[in-house]
This record gives structure tokens, C-alpha cells and sequence, in this order.
């Protein structure tokens, strides 16, 4: 079972490898913001540095990558569900759920490696955090891949569409950014926002990310969102594996 | 016998607009048995039940209801160990369009249970067979429709499976590429591996099978050699083009080496043996009869006239 995730991870990543441009492409979005969007902030943040807004403003621009970038995965096996690489793999002696895992960690290696260039970006423009926040802000990513991604398979394996997709992902993109806080932090705005933001997982990210750049990193957000996506994660990631079975119908 | 199916059955749900479903029978049950090393066809028109035929023995889709075994065990209990033994080439082909060719080759030799070293030499061996090794390093989207399907073929083949499953292999394909295609699968049946493959083209089915069933509806309607199913609407076929098809239908009914008649569209087809000695009598008759012949042509019968005989239309109108 190991071995055929193993092997699948392997084959995905060989994809990557020969065609490198898109990851690229997917952190476009967040230096632009780190670039041209942290230097607006630094008037409002405590202290009034460029460093300080981007100590605020760094966790939640790589947020986007995981949002923008993993939840729009699914969409290259919406086609796989009709040329006939699902059901071939299907009929083949691979473990199934090793055909979602391989593509789900190549995901999650995928966002890390994304979330060290938009962090190396930050430091380039001055700000410095200690070797265990990095580490521990990696690993929050790849928790939120997790999710991100398994979330996004088992979408396209149940609507295998890829207007339908589009649609429904875009629909939630926004409001998801918006109240994770992913632009200004939500304590900023009142009470009936922050209570609904902590009905969007992606909220515990961004808190759980802020809280160890700020080299916070025994706060209690950093476990809660840990938590958060690993039970999330788990869950959207057996939803998919079921809908990959019931692909037969 | 390699395969053995009793009775299999499908039933879908399919969605019919709003909180409306409806039961589809795909299939209404189907017994086969294809014996070892032989080639067997699947023939009928689209939306026979053809692919969800076999799907059910490549195990991608459970019966509703009836039983097979296929290289010794039995499709849904035993999924795991049928999937070890066959090959299972899909409509679609199945091989990623983004990566290059070798690369999908050499995932399935690993998945299927090789070393790093066995798999490349498998791979290599396969690229050989069947003239890829110069394309195998290109993205398959750039290939042509017959390099496509051969890549399909040989990752189809990369466990060497006993049985292997060609669901329409060669739809959408150049008549050269259809004929080397044929030539692969006939030299597959050399080295003894058994196919079982799925048509809508009766000269595929005449040339290629060694036994085939026609599915119509769901249900089998016949089976045997091609020669023997085609013995049985005679060997030889007339057809006629005139004005009163009634009257020459019962005419010829009379004559005692026409064996039946059928009318299809504005043509009368008369099944007779040893055609080219009847034919004069069969002129004179008509002529006797005062009827006027607008066209008339001898043929041999093929697969159609079998596929006329027991659905009553012609396969070229179903499909």
C-alpha cells in the first residue's frame, strides 16, 4: 500500500518536474501581494514597519497558495474520469486509495515548496523569524494541503465537471479569503464577522500562522489548527476515496 | 474456459430531470464462456450493453445481479486476484496525455508488482513490440490516435496477462492502423493469451473472432463461429430493388431454393444457397410473375444478415 502511494507520488511528481511553470505561476498571486499590497498596511499595524505589516500580512498571503492553488487541483481528474485513466487504474492491481494519496502528497510537497519561495520572498524584503516557526508554519501548510487538496479530488470525482467545478470553487473562494482573515486580521472587525469566520477552517490557519511569525509558538491556535485540519483532512480525504469507488456507478 | 458468466445483469439509476430517476437495463442477462486462447467478439450496436459487459468481468462494475469467473475466480469476491490475471484496454484508452508514454508504462509495470530494473526492461520490450521506442518519450498528447491506442495496448499487456479485454479497439482508428491493430491482437492469440473484445464492426468481428455472441438490447440473440451463425441465414444473399415488395416476397417464398425473404427499407433481401446457380431461376421467376426488377446484386451473407435475422433491423440502422 505504501509502496503503490510511493510509486503514484513518484509519477506525479515527474509531472511537476517536467512542467514547472504552473506552481510558479500559483505564487504569482501572493508576492504580488507581498510586493505591492504589505507596504499599504504598514500605517495600520503596531510598530509601522514594512517588516511588522509583513509579519501580519506573510501567514495569510500563503494561505492563498493553498486556497487558490490546491483547491483548484481536483480539476485535471475530472478529465482522468472520462479518458479513462481512473478506470484503467481501477481494474489495475493498484491499491485505490494509493491513486488519491500519491496525488494528494505531491500536492502537499508541492504547497511547501511553494510556501518556501513566497516566504523567501519575505525575508528578501527584511523580515526574519527563527528556524522552528519556519519549520512549524511548513508543516502547517502541508495540513492545509492535506485538506485543501483531498477536499478538491473528492469534488471533481462528485461532480466531474468542470464548469460545475469552476463555479462552486470560485463561489467560495472569496468569502473564504475574506473571512479567514487572509487580508487584515478579523479581530479587526466585529462580532458577528469573527464568529462566522470560525466556521471557515482556513481561519485557524492564518490565526495558527500569525501567532508563529509573531514567534508565538506555543499559542494555543497553532495546536487548534493543527487539529482542525488533520480531523478535516482525514475526513475529505476518505470522502474522496469513496467517491473514486463509486466511480463504476 | 477462462470465462464463465451466468445470468450477469445491470441495472443504473439514471437522473431523468428533477428528483425524477428512472431504472435503466443495460444489461438483461448475458452467459458467456470464452475457452482458452481463443478470440472472442462482443457485437452489436452502440447502447447494447456491450461495454457494460465488460466492464462487469474486468471488475471496474459489480453486477446487479448473476455471476462470473474470469481466470479462475469470480469478479466480485475474488476482484483482487481476477485484476492480477487480465489486461483491460478501456473505449477510451486510458494513458495519461500529459506525461510521456513510457512513463505511463513503466507506473503500471511497477504497480503491477515489478522491480525498478524488471519494469524498464518490461517497458523496453513492449516499445519494441510495438513500434513506440522512438515516440515513447513524448507527451502522448502530441501522438496520433494509432500510436495513442498502441500505448494503451501495450500498458494493457504489461503483466502479461492471460485475458485481455478490448473495448472497442479500434473505433475512430484509419483502416492501416486498423489492420496492424488486427495483426497485433491475432499475435497476442499466437502466444496463447486469450481476447475478448467488443465490437460494432462486422468485418472485425468476420475476420478477427474466433467465436462471437451478438448483443442486442441487453440479451444475447446469438452465438457461435462466424461461420456457423452465417450458415444459418444461408449462404448467399440477393437484393432486390422493385416496386412491389409484397408480391415478391411471397413469390420467392414459393420457390423452393430461396430458404427465406426479408424486407428492409425499399430492398427485398432473399436468402438462398449456392447463389450463383439459382440466380437464373430466381430471374425467370420474377419475370414469370410480371414483376419488374429496378436492381439486383448476389452477395455472400455476412454478420448483418445475421444481426437482421434475429433483431429484425439491420446493424448499420442500430448502431
Amino acid at each position: 500500500m505504501f509502496r503503490h502511494t510511493m510509486l503514484f507520488l513518484g509519477y506525479e511528481l515527474g509531472n511537476v518536474r517536467r512542467n514547472p511553470v504552473w506552481p510558479l505561476f500559483g505564487i504569482l498571486q501572493p508576492v504580488l501581494y507581498l510586493l505591492l499590497f504589505a507596504p499599504l498596511l504598514t500605517g495600520m499595524v503596531p510598530g509601522g514597519t514594512l517588516v511588522d505589516a509583513l509579519r501580519i500580512f506573510t501567514p495569510g498571503a500563503m494561505m492563498m497558495i493553498a486556497l487558490f492553488g490546491s483547491l483548484f487541483t481536483g480539476f485535471s481528474m475530472i478529465n482522468e474520469t472520462r479518458n479513462g485513466v481512473l478506470e484503467r487504474l481501477a481494474v489495475s492491481q493498484a491499491w485505490r486509495p494509493a491513486i488519491i494519496l500519491g496525488r494528494v502528497m505531491k500536492d502537499m510537497l508541492v504547497l511547501v515548496l511553494q510556501a518556501l519561495l513566497v516566504m523567501g520572498v519575505a525575508v528578501l524584503m527584511g523580515l526574519r523569524l527563527p528556524l522552528p516557526a519556519l519549520g512549524l508554519m511548513l508543516l502547517l501548510m502541508a495540513a492545509t494541503g492535506l485538506f485543501a487538496a483531498s477536499l478538491s479530488y473528492g469534488l471533481a470525482l462528485a461532480i466531474r465537471d468542470e464548469n460545475g467545478m469552476s463555479q462552486l470553487v470560485q463561489f467560495f473562494a472569496l468569502p473564504l479569503t475574506l473571512l479567514a482573515g487572509m487580508m487584515l486580521p478579523v479581530s479587526l472587525g466585529p462580532e458577528w464577522l469573527q464568529t462566522a469566520a470560525r466556521f471557515n477552517p482556513l481561519y485557524y490557519s492564518v490565526e495558527a500562522g500569525r501567532s508563529l511569525f509573531a514567534g508565538d509558538l506555543s499559542d494555543g491556535t497553532v495546536p487548534v489548527a493543527f487539529g482542525v485540519f488533520l480531523v478535516l483532512g482525514a475526513l475529505s480525504l476518505a470522502w474522496s476515496v469513496r467517491s473514486l469507488r463509486k466511480l463504476a456507478g | 474456459m477462462i470465462i464463465e458468466a451466468h445470468g450477469l445483469r445491470k441495472t443504473f439509476t439514471a437522473r431523468r430531470g428533477r428528483g425524477k430517476t428512472e431504472e435503466v437495463e443495460a444489461v438483461r442477462g448475458i452467459d458467456l464462456s470464452v475457452g482458452e486462447g481463443e478470440i472472442f467478439a462482443v457485437l452489436g450496436p452502440n447502447g447494447a450493453g456491450k461495454t457494460t459487459t465488460v466492464r462487469m468481468l474486468a471488475t471496474f462494475t459489480a453486477p446487479t445481479s448473476g455471476t462470473a469467473r474470469v481466470a479462475g475466480h469470480d469478479v466480485v469476491k475474488e476482484a483482487a486476484k481476477v485484476r492480477e490475471r487480465i489486461g483491460y484496454v478501456s473505449q477510451a484508452g486510458g494513458v495519461d496525455d500529459n506525461a510521456p508514454g513510457r512513463e505511463s508504462l513503466l507506473l503500471s509495470a511497477r504497480l503491477s508488482g515489478l522491480s525498478r530494473s524488471q519494469a524498464h526492461t518490461r517497458a523496453d520490450e513492449l516499445l519494441e513490440t510495438f513500434s513506440l521506442t522512438e515516440i515513447a518519450d513524448r507527451p502522448v498528447r502530441s501522438l496520433s490516435g494509432g500510436q495513442k491506442r498502441r500505448f494503451a495496448l501495450a500498458i494493457g499487456l504489461v503483466n502479461r496477462p492471460p485475458l485481455v479485454f478490448l473495448d472497442e479497439p479500434t473505433t475512430g482508428l484509419d483502416p492501416q492502423n486498423r489492420a496492424n491493430l488486427w495483426d497485433e491482437v491475432r499475435s497476442l492469440r499466437d502466444q496463447g493469451t486469450s481476447v475478448l473484445l467488443t465490437t460494432h464492426y462486422l468485418d472485425e468481428a468476420d475476420a478477427l473472432c474466433d467465436r462471437l455472441v451478438i448483443v442486442d438490447h441487453g440479451l444475447i440473440v446469438a452465438e457461435g463461429t462466424p461461420e456457423e451463425l452465417k450458415k444459418e441465414v444461408a449462404g448467399d444473399v440477393v437484393t432486390l430493388r422493385l416496386d412491389d415488395l409484397a408480391a415478391a416476397g411471397e413469390l420467392l417464398n414459393a420457390q423452393p431454393y430461396i430458404k427465406e425473404t426479408r424486407p428492409e427499407d425499399d430492398c427485398l433481401r432473399a436468402y438462398l444457397d449456392d447463389g450463383e446457380h439459382n440466380l437464373p431461376a430466381l430471374l425467370r421467376a420474377l419475370e414469370a410473375g410480371g414483376l419488374a426488377i429496378r436492381s439486383i446484386s448476389l452477395d455472400r451473407a455476412t454478420l448483418d444478415d445475421v444481426f437482421l435475422r434475429h433483431t429484425g433491423r439491420s446493424l448499420r440502422d442500430a448502431a
